[in-house]
């Protein structure tokens, strides 16, 4: 399987490790009156989609940025690869941009 | 005290060998500092380095080389570049901190890789088998650099003219890289 790194070109998915479901990035607030609850979800409640995903990939043996991919698990069709720190960034700037289109 | 002097020994022992017209060498006597830039820092650290090297800050899969030659610097990953230069002391840091100030933040790695250099014909092939990159000079050409994994260890890589690549490996796994280049270039060639 081949990456198309947004920096660097297409890269073979051995220079990576991965993580899981992108919602990882986004953490729920500790402090907030349902925290148990959102944790719960946060920690253990994965979606198991067949068709497009949105997942963590870590380019270890490259240069060291977390990516999120698009992938469709039906297909391995990748149909975008973003760096996760551009899109956290993104959604500081606007919490409600979760980077998901429509 | 007994009167005698260690001598220190490169990472590769010296290694050189001639393969028809294809050379597998170690490079000794080179200094390697990583370079990472602080945070909103990038700005100064790209005015420290050009006007103490007279060469721009390389974005991240290329490099750069100093006015006069003597270094060159490879950007590996956002906020990360290595600077490389002939240097045979045990302090590389402080050279680098004397032409670049506190501008960066700076690890000395000189000793913590082992160097090869390849070159001549049968390079391209030799590397083609172990190297998941596209090494072709259409996309990789002259000072392109790139992290990679070949045979399972990490490896930077960084093309040097033509048919010449500068191979870096982990000092620790340095004989098991040394055999997995070599076996590769007595494959092909």
């Amino acid at each position: 399987m081949i990456i198309n790194h947004p920096l660097l070109g297409p890269r073979d998915a051995a220079e990576f490790y991965y993580l899981g479901d992108a919602s990882l990035l986004d953490r729920p607030d500790w402090q907030a009156p349902d925290a148990a609850d959102k944790f719960y979800e946060y920690q253990y409640l994965r979606d198991n989609a067949a068709g497009e995903h949105r997942e963590l990939w870590y380019h270890e043996q490259g240069d060291r940025s977390w990516l999120i991919v698009t992938r469709d698990t039906l297909t391995h069709d990748i149909t975008k690869v973003e760096l996760a720190h551009d899109v956290a960034l993104a959604k500081q700037a606007d919490p409600a941009n979760t980077g998901r289109e429509g | 005290m007994p009167d005698m002097t260690l001598k220190p020994k490169t990472p590769l022992n010296g290694y050189s060998e001639t393969f028809g017209a294809t050379v597998l060498e170690e490079i000794a006597g080179m200094g390697l500092v990583s370079i990472a830039t602080p945070r909103g820092g990038v700005d100064a650290l790209q005015g420290a380095v050009q006007s103490a090297y007279g060469c721009a800050l390389p974005p991240t899969g290329s490099s750069t080389i100093g006015n006069d030659g003597a270094i060159r610097l490879m950007g590996l990953q956002p906020g990360q570049v290595f600077a490389l230069f002939a240097y045979d002391g045990d302090t590389a840091v402080t050279e680098i901190e004397k032409a670049l100030g506190d501008n960066g933040y700076y690890t000395d790695q000189s000793d913590s890789w082992a160097m090869l250099h390849l070159s001549g014909s049968a390079a391209i092939d030799a590397l083609a088998r172990i190297c998941p990159l596209d090494l072709d000079a259409s996309v990789f050409p002259d000072g392109t650099v790139a992290r990679t994994v070949m045979e399972h260890m990490g490896v930077i890589v960084l093309r040097e003219g033509t048919d010449g690549f500068l191979l870096m490996a982990a000092r620790s796994s340095a004989a098991n890289f040394l055999h997995a280049v070599e076996q590769s270039v007595r494959n092909v060639t």
